[in-house]
């Protein structure tokens, strides 16, 4: 074994080049979603790396939620541009992505944090509700990046995160609508990839494992999310902040190689059986 | 501040296979990063040139010459790394190697080919694993980088020992990371797709043609994500494959490079 003596430079040293691949200084972002936590820590994360922002809602009325991760956002890194919408509205979707791309000159990053979670039996769902959860989980998704590539085409780059869920990969009682949803998010992110991966765009998802969010049922405190801490294989739920570190990676230049990918941050929970 | 979380000051990695290709390059991305770097590999030549390129970074680095397919070599490097630098932050098991020449048909692969290929590209990572798990333990910490393939997940034409033990690689990867969640242990698989090393390699796959993104990948494309999956960024994945393939493995049921005609 050859050993080789350190030779003044200590692991205190700061490293030199250490975020460089990472950065997104000089880039520029739309969150779409950015009134729910996920969205609102894809937000500060995307913030904290350099890049300028304009967030914007999936639901109408949220003004004040919007305002709050503004100002998260503006201590995180620079002050961001508010674009109240709703995101099942074609007009309103395309206004959104042309207000990104007049604002700063172009469209290099969207991320779709949206998402309303559908919990009940199949019997249950009539046929107005199934429009609405298909709506509000997929077809918005489709939407925007239908819009934001419109913009990202048009420059000939750019990079798309679509954030669904574990449910996007397993099966879950009382939501199977929802389930399908997720799902198909995750396929249709893998299908763009594939068609503008000459154009200059890539597209990405990320999985969220249950999410430490208030509205969720793993925090009912009942049976259910009770035996579901236990199932998990960390016993313990996702903080939405957790997502930071994969959307980075794949929004970054880091992953100009990475399309049509989903990294699940989930603690291990697609792992077991 | 995320940036930060992305960095590896401090942190003290093994990597294998790393004498050339995506091993070295993997090296000296985690060493720009802040990582000291124990470099493993059969030819110590190689691993002079790897230990060179790290030390530009300012980073220390030992090597360890090493074959992968005796587990005693592979427990003495995990021994090596403690005893320079008192614990394992992150292991990468990287070493591993296709088939060598021509594919062959099933009758003509001999037992010793096989077990060998076995031993290679699975035995390998996990004696990697087995090596350095007490030690993560004790620390109540470590990163683990298994190395897998496209041919992990899906099958190819006589690709049988390569497709078998790179499918091995992901379900170790697995069961490591539900076996050790508890430990603060995430244990995760790359699984690259085609990185050309040389030109026939660039000419046996037409330049990369058949792949979305239209090339191949660069072998320092592949550093960025081993550090994302060795910082604390990437604390909360664990079980998971991250495939860097340039779209490939998005795709698989129609040719890359042509699109069903639109018939409206």
């Amino acid at each position: 074994m050859a050993e080789e003596k350190p030779r003044g430079a200590e692991n205190k040293m700061a490293s030199p080049n250490a975020s460089n691949d990472f950065s997104l200084q000089g880039k520029s972002a739309l969150v779409v979603g950015a009134e729910h936590p996920v969205g609102r820590a894809a937000a500060v994360a995307l913030a904290e790396a350099g890049a300028r922002l304009v967030l914007a809602s999936q639901e109408p009325g949220t003004d004040k939620q919007l305002k709050e991760v503004a100002k998260l956002v503006s201590a995180a890194g620079t002050k961001p541009v508010i674009r109240v919408q709703d995101a099942a509205t074609r007009a309103d979707v395309s206004a959104t992505a042309d207000l990104a791309a007049k604002e700063f000159g172009g469209l290099h990053i969207l991320v779709n944090a949206l998402d309303t979670p559908a919990w009940g039996p199949a019997e249950a769902i009539d046929d107005t509700a199934f429009d609405k959860i298909i709506e509000n989980n997929l077809k918005t998704v489709w939407m925007a990046c239908q819009e934001g590539a419109r913009v990202m085409l048009r420059q000939g780059s750019g990079a798309i995160v679509n954030i669904t869920s574990v449910l996007a990969e397993r099966g879950v009682a009382n939501a199977a609508l929802y389930c399908a949803a997720k799902a198909a998010v995750l396929n249709l992110t893998r299908a763009l990839a594939l068609e503008w991966a000459r154009k200059g765009i890539r597209v990405n998802a990320i999985e969220a494992g249950w999410l430490d969010d208030e509205s969720s049922p793993a925090k009912g405190g009942g049976e259910f999310s009770k035996t579901l801490l236990k199932y998990l294989p960390d016993n313990r739920l996702v903080k939405p902040e957790e997502l930071g570190g994969a959307l980075l990676y794949l929004v970054s230049p880091a992953a100009g190689f990475v399309t049509g990918e989903s990294i699940a941050v989930d603690g291990a929970l697609l792992a077991r059986v | 501040m995320i940036l930060d979380s992305l960095k590896l000051d401090g942190k003290v990695a093994i990597i294998t296979g790393a004498g050339r290709g995506l091993g070295r390059a993997m090296a000296v991305k985690m060493a720009e990063m802040g990582a000291d770097i124990v470099a493993a590999a059969r030819t110590q030549a190689q691993l002079d040139e790897t230990a060179d390129a790290v030390k530009k970074t300012g980073r220390k680095c030992i090597v360890v010459p090493t074959d992968v397919t005796v587990s005693a070599q592979v427990n003495a490097l995990a021994d090596a790394t403690v005893r320079q630098f008192g614990k394992i932050d992150i292991l990468v098991n990287n070493a591993g190697g296709g088939d060598g020449g021509r594919p062959k048909q099933l009758p003509e692969i001999t037992d010793d080919e096989w077990r060998r290929g076995i031993d290679t590209n699975l035995s390998s990572q996990f004696y990697g694993c087995r090596a350095v798990i007490p030690q993560m333990v004790k620390q109540n910490r470590g990163k683990i980088i298994n190395i897998a393939s496209g041919y992990g997940l899906r099958g190819g034409k006589q690709n049988f020992m390569y497709a078998c033990a790179k499918g091995g690689v992901v379900q170790l990867t697995r069961s490591m990371a539900l076996s050790y969640a508890q430990f603060n242990i995430q244990t995760n698989c790359i699984v690259p797709g085609f990185f050309p090393h040389n030109e026939a390699a660039m000419e046996r796959f037409k330049g990369g043609k058949f792949i979305p993104l239209g090339r191949g990948g660069e072998d320092s494309e592949l550093g960025p994500l081993a550090v994302f999956l060795a910082s604390d960024a990437s604390n909360h994945i664990n079980g998971e494959l991250v495939v860097i393939d340039g779209g490939g493995l998005a795709g698989g049921i129609a040719p890359t490079g042509v699109s069903p005609e639109n018939t409206n």
